[in-house]
């Protein structure tokens, strides 16, 4: 492997390494601009100059590969000089709207100006006026002026979605980036480029004005849109989800996820039911546990029991699910529950659109036990089945069926809805079993691949939702048949020993230079 | 001279047509390159010492070597006729008035080098160049010496006229494949050089039109033949475009290493009545302005070097004494800025303000903390950008600024230009009595 010395560090790197990588790994950063790990690098915001010894020009290192012996120095007076020209010339025309701009706190432009320039300005010409708030696309809006030209966004939408909506238009200080005449920055993932955008140029519609990135909290966790399960960075500020952010994951999702993913959080706010409830009366949930074992306990045909799994659910929450229906109450029938498939691509966005039917398959060693949605309509139209125990608000079916569906909610002895939403189902349930969404508990989900990834609680349930797993802890309980968990971690050791479910793996390291996962921002 | 070559047929009537051009000895070239092989002729451009035309200077015959023999993809030629630096005008002669010359030089380099297609690319505004080229290239087909087996040869070769989409960066090799690929002018990174990875991927020459144009007469006359016409490393006749304030502006031909004293009394007719010569640029605005106490220098490129500036183009734009240093420095900083595609920073950002910079000196609002901002801002965009255009601008602006310090103080002492009617060409002759005339 070439050796190369890098600021008096030798190290040895692959050959064809670019020096900002090879300096990454000697751990030095090379503040950069245009270069994006996932993206071609063109070289253009000349913010990673670096000196070479015995080349006489100053090379950009994102571009410049490694030579067997080369000696770099990337904080020389040269290299430093250079560097806060740069800034200097960036901000030459740049608004400095900072106490505005969405990106403030997340802004390299920001960032680099603290570390490399921090001086006075030496500028009395006046900036050059574009464009602000210029609608790109419909989920972004564009700032010409904040708009350092790095051509992020354009090569993105060149190489990464192969969509070629945006060009440069105009020349030199008067380029602006556009959509090509007569179409829009509109693709599936057209919000990655907010997220790559290295200023406040690009910000998302949906994120716009609501609140200051430092006081979001980070939490990791997995978008629950489809068996993809990207995974993101859950933004939360007081309790309520503020924005997804992709995390860096390369067996999974690299940089990015979809538009309609992005936008799945708001499911985690709207129409909640957070008070537990028996015949349309609020109890607290030692009371609605009782009321559930007396009722359940009075089933003389447990198969009369119909126990609908979601894959929207954690393995975790499936596999209390499992243990509920086969041991507390024994002998129910188990039916699978979750969304209808929808469109796919060739890139993220799959079909199935719960984050984790690979779960149910693992924690039930296939589907076979489970019957179909179809079933179970069948079974209720029969009168097979009287008692539906039914978690989630999803259906898998079309919109007449879900209407048979709901129809026939009044035909049941007993229907038990245990939801983090409402759905039709508020007035037809007789116990309302409020659950947490994934952004208010820990668990697992597996991806459509196997990959096995842990979701965090962001934040606490709402109102006295609490996870499904905790649900069927109190009614086991209630029931005289305690399961013997008292934290997650302890089902997790079972369920890994008992079912086929793998162990998530330790989370990938973003590999030197691959600093783009955008670190969260810091803390509350 | 006594004999013209790249000029020959500038004054003959009908010079641009094919019956004129073949009467010449025109085409004649061709058929004599046809019946020499490649290494043959490649050494003979290499023993010429042709350099390249369009500015760099860059040893022709050290550039055809450099093209891969073998290649998958067909190789292509294009002729950069983009001709936008202002004050270099000698490529639209060639084009307009001896466009054969040019394309029996394309059609020598694609057989030498095993090229399949060519470009002109012409910059848009030249329309009488371009139909001239499109007639001429049509009378070439008809002839046989353009199209597929050629004279009879296992040898195919089209050659087309791009016209330019209108920017000075489509003038820069990389920019200009951009544009021939149908792209904004925006040039690439180096490495991978056009020879590697050029148009549409593949293999490609980029040369000069005056560059083409030398090679017919090296292959009729030889490379020591051409090269006995100049100086050391400097071989060949060579087009100077001499403009300013001078008694004859125009085109002319002249041996390398002829020096700046001789084109401009020689050739140029001398400065103006009543005008004294206050500083040059040698090669196109984006070289060094010199000051008349280097007249002597030879027209080659290490003597250029050597002189304090560079041969360029080697088109000459000569400034009397009522030349405002100012306003050209500004005026050739706007052009800059207007033209800088734009893709990288300190070329983008740099331009302007250095524009800005010198439009508030000469209108009165400079400070003389104003000059080292300058300076700082041609240092900071010197060698740190991707294509060439970014020198351009800091230096020539540095060399205003540093040979003619004294005027850039005045301007701002006096809060305001000393040449209010300057380009009215004020009676005053020396620059004291003009400052002193305004006063
Ligand atoms: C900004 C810029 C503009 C240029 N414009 C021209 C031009 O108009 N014509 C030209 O022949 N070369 C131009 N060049 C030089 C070309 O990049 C290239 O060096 C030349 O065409 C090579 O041909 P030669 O070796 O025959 O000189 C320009 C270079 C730069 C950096
Ligand atoms: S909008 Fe953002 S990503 Fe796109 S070129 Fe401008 S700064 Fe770069
Ligand atoms: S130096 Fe100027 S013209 Fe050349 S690539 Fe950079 S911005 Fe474009
Ligand atoms: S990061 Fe290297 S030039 Fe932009």
């Amino acid at each position: 492997m070439p050796k190369v010395t890098i600021n008096g560090t030798e190290i040895e790197v692959d050959k064809g390494k670019s020096i900002l990588r090879a300096a990454a790994e000697a751990g030095y950063d090379v503040p950069h601009f245009c270069y994006h790990p996932a993206l071609s690098a063109p070289a253009n915001c000349r913010m990673c100059l670096v000196e070479i010894e015995g080349v006489p020009k100053l090379q950009p290192g994102c571009y410049s590969q490694i030579n067997d012996g080369m000696v770099v120095h990337t904080e020389s007076e040269r290299v430093v000089k250079a560097r806060k020209a740069v800034l200097e010339f960036i901000l030459l025309n740049h608004p400095v709207d900072c106490p505005i701009c969405d990106q403030a706190g997340e802004c390299k432009l920001q960032d680099y100006y603290i570390d490399y320039d921090a001086q006075e300005s030496r500028v009395r010409t006046e900036k050059q006026n574009k464009v602000k708030a210029y609608p790109i696309g419909p989920e972004v809006v564009y700032d010409g002026e904040r708009c350092i030209l790095c051509t992020r966004c354009i090569r993105f939408c060149q190489e990464v979605t192969q969509t070629d909506e945006l060009t440069i238009v105009e020349r030199g200080d008067r380029a602006e980036i556009r959509a090509f005449p007569g179409r829009e920055l509109d693709n599936n993932y057209s919000m990655c480029t907010v997220d790559i955008c290295p200023v406040g140029a690009l910000t998302a519609r949906d994120f716009r004005f609501k609140c200051r990135v430092w006081l979001l909290t980070s939490t990791d966790s997995v978008c629950t849109g489809c068996s993809n399960g990207c995974n993101i960075h859950l933004d939360h500020f007081r309790n309520e989800v503020q924005r997804y952010r992709p995390r860096y994951n390369p067996e999974v999702n690299d940089y990015w996820m979809c538009d309609e993913g992005r936008l799945s959080y708001k499911s985690v706010h709207t129409d909640r039911q957070t008070e537990p409830k028996v015949n349309g009366a609020t109890v607290n949930w030692h009371a609605l546990a009782q009321a559930v074992a007396d009722k359940l306990g009075k089933v003389e045909d447990p198969s009369q029991i119909a126990l609908v799994i979601s894959p929207q659910a954690t393995c975790e929450d499936i596999f209390l699910a499992k243990r509920f229906g086969e041991e507390t109450l024994g002998g129910v029938q188990f039916y699978l529950g979750g969304k209808l498939s929808g469109d796919s691509d060739e890139f993220l966005i799959k079909a199935d659109k719960n984050p984790n039917t690979r779960g149910i398959e693992a924690v039930f060693g296939g589907t076979d036990s489970l019957k179909s949605f179809d079933d179970l309509l069948a079974d209720m139209e029969s009168g097979a089945i009287s008692v539906l125990y039914m978690s989630g608000t999803d259906t898998p079916c079309d919109a007449e069926t879900r209407e048979r569906f709901v129809g026939l909610l009044d035909g049941l002895k007993l229907f038990l809805h245990q939801s983090p939403h409402a759905g039709e189902f508020a007035d037809k349930a007789h116990i309302i079993l409020p659950s947490c969404t994934h952004a208010e508990k820990d668990g697992t989900f597996i991806n459509f691949d196997g990959v096995a990834q842990p979701i965090y609680q962001a934040f606490a349930g709402y109102g006295r939702s609490i996870p499904d797993w905790q649900i069927f802890l109190r009614l086991a309980r209630a029931m005289k048949k305690p399961f013997d968990y008292t934290f997650l971690t302890q089902i997790q050791e079972e369920m890994f020993a008992a079912s086929q479910a793998p162990e998530p793996e330790p989370e990938p390291e973003p590999e030197a230079g691959d600093d783009e996962s955008s670190a969260p921002p810091p803390a509350e | 001279m006594e004999e013209l070559f790249l000029s020959r047929n500038f004054k003959i009537e009908n010079g641009h047509t094919l019956p004129v051009y073949e009467s010449g000895g025109g085409y004649q070239r061709l058929k004599k390159a046809l019946n020499m092989d490649s290494a043959t002729i490649i050494d003979e451009v290499k023993k010429s010492n042709l350099r390249g035309r369009g500015g760099a200077g860059f040893p022709t015959g050290v550039k055809w070597g450099f093209m891969p023999k073998e290649s998958e993809l067909p190789k292509y030629l294009t002729v950069n006729a983009d001709e936008g630096e202002p004050g270099t005008f000698k490529d639209r002669y060639i084009m307009e008035l001896d466009p054969h010359l040019l394309i029996e030089g394309c059609i020598i380099t694609a057989w030498t080098l095993g090229l399949r297609y060519g470009y002109i690319y012409v910059r848009g505004e030249l329309q009488f160049a371009i139909r001239r080229l499109e007639a001429a290239i049509k009378e070439a087909y008809a002839k046989g010496y353009l199209g597929q087996k050629i004279q009879g040869k296992d040898f195919d070769f089209d050659l087309y006229v791009h016209p330019s989409g209108g920017a000075y960066i489509c003038g820069e090799e990389t920019g200009m494949i951009e544009g021939l690929e149908g792209k904004p002018g925006q040039p690439r990174m180096k490495p991978p050089f056009p020879a590697v990875v050029g148009a549409f991927n593949a293999p490609t020459l980029v040369n000069n039109v005056e560059t083409i144009a030398a090679i017919p007469w090296i292959i009729e006359r030889g490379g020591e033949w051409w090269a006995s016409m100049g100086i050391e490393k400097n071989g060949g006749p060579k087009l100077y475009g001499l403009s300013g304030h001078i008694k004859k502006p125009g085109v002319y031909e002249a041996p390398s290493g002829v020096s700046v004293r001789e084109l401009l009394e020689d050739y140029g007719g001398g400065m103006l009545d009543g005008s004294d010569l206050k500083g040059y640029i040698p090669g196109g605005s984006s070289c060094r302005v010199m000051l008349p106490d280097t007249l002597d220098a030879l027209m080659g490129f290490e003597s250029m070097r050597e002189a304090g500036s560079s041969l360029g183009t080697g088109c000459i734009t000569f400034m009397d004494h009522t030349t405002c240093m100012v306003r050209i420095a500004g005026r050739l900083a706007h052009f800059y800025h207007h033209e800088s595609c734009g893709q990288c920073t300190p070329c983008r950002e740099g331009s302007g303000w250095a524009t800005k910079v010198l439009d508030q000196i000469e209108n009165g609002n400079g400070r003389m903390e104003d000059l080292d901002l300058l300076l700082d801002i041609c240092d900071n965009i010197e060698g740190n950008t991707i294509c060439a255009l970014g020198d351009s601008i800091s230096i020539p602006v540095r060399s205003y600024v540093e040979l003619f310090t004294q005027e850039f103080e005045d301007h701002i002492r006096r809060k305001g230009c000393p040449f209010p009617a300057w380009s009215l060409r004020s009676s005053a002759s020396t620059r004291a009595e003009a400052v002193a005339g305004a006063e």
